[in-house]
């Protein structure tokens, strides 16, 4: 995917950028004045991410500021008012499930009901704006300088957590199990669909951002090699980053699976009163079928309190959504020495991480907007504000009680399909009508170079016929899917429940989706009218002065 | 009349057996007035466990007669009421607490419970284990209360960063106000400077006044719209 549709994508974006000095919706009219919809595509999609991305990094606000207490919060569960034991809801689901859902978000049964504003959420969701806007005010200059701080330190702490991760127990059976190749999962399209939406959210391709950036550039710079370093770093740093967490994946499943037989151990030794170090963790199994042949009644009697502990399952289990950093790795978390040291780290990073991101996406849509001579005349720093603003109180629905939901919805649709789209007309328009002549031409003339036959072959016709295809299949399995779903947290079981969209829902996904599309059609159509009206007027002037003359 | 004192020795001697039987049969598996006990010494303290054996039951028993004493005050509860029973490996077993009065009567579960709760903790330290490695089966132990401060820690540290935060954005947003201020007031006094010399100067200054003047500010914006690389 990275060599068939990264690279050559990437290499794409950042020689219109530079090439045409503008943002993503000039860049896209000075090709072809009918296509300018392309980049206000892509300004909706940014729109759309900078709305629901912030509240990640909010997320992430919370879980820094809470771990500055000697027991994580997250780490055993609160006592119910009787004192006689934790909370009913603590007990069914998890200490981390608990604290992610019911006091981070203070999550709602479902989407449909609503309620207030979470205090604390909000204040986080305020001071990720606040410290978004600190970071572009003086512009493009200063975002600069940021990113070095921001897009190194996350270096840092991956290095760190490499050593931490790979020294704890049981880490192996998670890089184990990461190197294993599922071959169910490998013939499933669905997997290459994510991998494919998953390298464009990576290398950025589609926001607009890219091209954002690189219309900062000199006309000269050498963008290709850039093009080349950048992608082959982002995509070391992923694989660099996967082994790190499924190391410490593996520690929690093996952590999960010891615990799990040490209940079933203390659960046989009451049952059966044997002696205590008769049974330890290693033969917990010979000892369930002893005891099964010797007293069959009394067993059968266990029979529903006996759990099943099986360390393939824990590695495999995985939850939904963006949740899975957060309940995840708390998890994992809490069970290192000096978790707080650990906790910090992490949600550090995971700040730093975002917030680069959030610069881009904030860019993108800046940049546009300001090529416009409406925005041009308001100075920088007011226009950001007012950005930043808009954003804010937008985000702060995502801090209500069914907000997660909304959420999740903006994840799971509001990008993916767009990105698709938006990338595949990329692709086209520059290969075919603007010409892949006239491309190598402005490259060379920016370069010095023309881009060899690697690059021509992917842009006109490998990476469109791949995107076509995924393109396909994405409809095919959104028709076929039935109603769109998505899990809600059931309070009374503890755990995540699948209920299917309401109406308003599958609307709003509906309007979602052709939003950010139908930006092109309509945009050529707007165009198009334009034109004709200006060529009648054209007419109408050129048979009065015949008549005067 | 032999014969009736005969009936008369074996109903005493069946009676006395019976009370002895009766006092030994208070103390069962499942007894209405009991509870089970259950210690989980090695789980609890690894490689310094103790042995578990009769000088260390002796404890116990004493121990229980110590928080019966402690809770019914006045009654003189004694090691030999405190009746066990049903010894396991695990280190399990049942005990039932008789009354000092009449060693026949058992005293009621909720005196027992109630005595016990009391001195929970000085039970488990006589033992050196918790509340859930020494487990009384039914009484279910009071948590402690959690510790609640006035301000939630994380109200604190989102106070430091979010005040740093802000006095850092007042810093960039006023500086280059400040900072043009400065120059201006620099400027005017070369300008005063200027102005006593020569004449031809003034075209000079008045071309940094225009330039001054201007809706865009080149002085003072990004000088290079494009970055370096």
């Amino acid at each position: 995917m990275l060599f068939l549709e990264g690279v050559p994508l990437f290499y794409l974006e950042l020689a219109i950028g530079q090439k045409m000095s503008l943002g993503s919706i000039g860049a896209w009219t000075a090709i072809s004045p009918y296509l300018g919809g392309v980049g206000l595509a892509s300004v909706v999609t940014s729109l759309y991410l900078c709305l629901y991305y912030n509240i990640i990094n909010a997320w992430s606000f919370w879980y820094l500021f809470h771990s500055f207490q000697s027991v994580l919060p997250w780490a055993e569960c609160p006592i119910n008012s009787n004192r006689t034991g934790p909370t009913e809801e603590c007990e069914k689901a998890t200490p981390t499930q608990y604290f992610f859902y019911r006091e981070t978000l203070n999550i709602a049964p479902s989407i449909e009901e609503n309620g207030g504003i979470h205090g604390g959420q909000a204040l986080c969701l305020l001071l990720a704006w606040v410290i978004t806007y600190l970071f572009i005010v003086r512009g493009v200059k200063s975002t600069g300088k940021v990113v070095y701080f921001t897009a190194t330190f996350p270096y840092a702490v991956l290095l760190i957590y490499l050593v931490r991760g790979i020294t704890l127990h049981g880490a192996i059976n998670g890089v184990k199990f990461m190197f294993t190749p599922n071959m169910e999962h490998l013939a499933d399209p669905n997997t290459w669909i994510n991998a494919a939406t998953q390298i464009f959210f990576s290398l950025g391709l589609g926001f607009g951002s890219l091209i954002a950036f690189a219309s900062y550039n000199h006309y000269n710079n050498n963008f290709e090699r850039q093009a080349i370093v950048v992608s082959l770093i982002n995509s070391g740093t992923s694989i660099f980053a996967s082994i790190v967490t499924f190391s410490i994946y593996g520690f929690k499943a093996t952590v999960n699976y010891e615990s799990c037989l040490e209940r079933t151990r203390v659960l046989l030794l009451n049952t059966f009163n044997i002696a205590e170090d008769n049974i330890n963790i290693d033969n917990v199994f010979e000892w369930i079928e002893k005891l099964n042949t010797t007293y069959p009644e009394q067993f059968a009697k266990l029979n529903n309190k006996l759990e099943e502990c099986d360390l393939e399952t824990e590695l495999s289990s995985a939850v939904e959504g963006a949740g899975l950093a957060f309940i995840v790795y708390s998890e994992a978390i809490k069970n290192m020495p000096l978790p707080q040291l650990w906790s910090v780290l992490y949600f550090l990073m995971l700040l730093m991480l975002g917030m680069g991101s959030m610069l881009g996406n904030v860019t993108a849509i800046i940049t546009p907007l300001r090529d416009f001579k409406v925005m041009s005349h308001m100075s920088s720093e007011l226009f950001n504000g007012l950005v930043c603003v808009f954003c804010l109180l937008l985000g702060l629905g995502f801090t209500t009680t069914s907000g997660n939901y909304w959420f999740t919805i903006f994840n799971d649709y509001g990008a993916t399909f767009s990105l698709l789209f938006i990338v595949l007309i990329e692709v086209i328009t520059v290969s075919y009508i603007y010409g892949l002549k006239r491309f190598e031409k402005d490259i060379e003339d920016m370069l010095g170079h023309r881009p060899n036959w690697y690059w021509k072959i992917m842009w006109s016709i490998t990476s469109p016929l791949l995107l076509i295809f995924l393109f396909i299949i994405y409809i095919v399995k959104y028709i076929n899917g039935g109603t769109p779903t998505y899990q809600a947290w059931n309070k009374e079981l503890g755990t995540s429940v699948v209920t299917e969209y309401p109406v308003f829902g599958q609307l709003f996904i509906g309007l979602l989706l052709v939003s950010s599309i139908s930006c092109v059609p309509l945009t050529a159509l707007y165009v198009f009218c334009k034109k004709r009206k200006l060529g009648n007027h054209e007419k109408r002037e050129h048979t009065v002065s015949t008549v005067s003359a | 009349m032999l014969y009736s004192q005969g009936e008369m020795l074996e109903k005493i001697l069946l009676l006395f057996c019976l009370s002895s039987a009766l006092a030994e049969n208070l103390c069962r598996p499942d007894a209405s007035n009991g509870y089970k006990v259950r210690l989980s010494i090695k789980r609890a303290l690894g490689d310094e466990a103790y042995v578990w054996n009769q000088d260390e039951m002796f404890l116990f028993r004493a121990t229980l007669a110590f928080a019966m004493r402690n809770h019914l005050s006045g009654q003189d509860f004694q090691v030999s009421n405190i009746l066990v029973c049903d010894e396991t490996p695990r280190v399990s077993f049942w005990f039932i607490v008789t009354s000092p009065l009449d060693a026949t009567r058992p005293v009621g579960k909720e005196d027992v419970e109630e005595a016990i709760r009391k001195s929970r903790s000085r039970i488990n330290s006589a033992f050196l284990l918790t509340d859930q490695t020494l487990e009384f089966i039914g009484i279910i132990p009071t948590l402690a209360a959690p510790v609640s401060p006035d301000t939630p820690p994380w109200l604190i540290v989102f106070g430091v960063v979010m005040g740093s935060v802000g006095a850092g954005i007042i810093v960039l947003l006023v500086y280059p106000v400040v900072h043009k201020r400065l120059k201006k007031d620099e400027e005017e006094e070369e300008l005063e400077e200027e102005e006593g010399e020569e004449e031809t100067r003034r075209v000079k200054t008045m071309e940094n006044g225009a330039a001054g003047d201007g809706a865009h500010n080149l002085s003072f914006t990004d000088d290079e719209r494009f970055t370096q690389m």
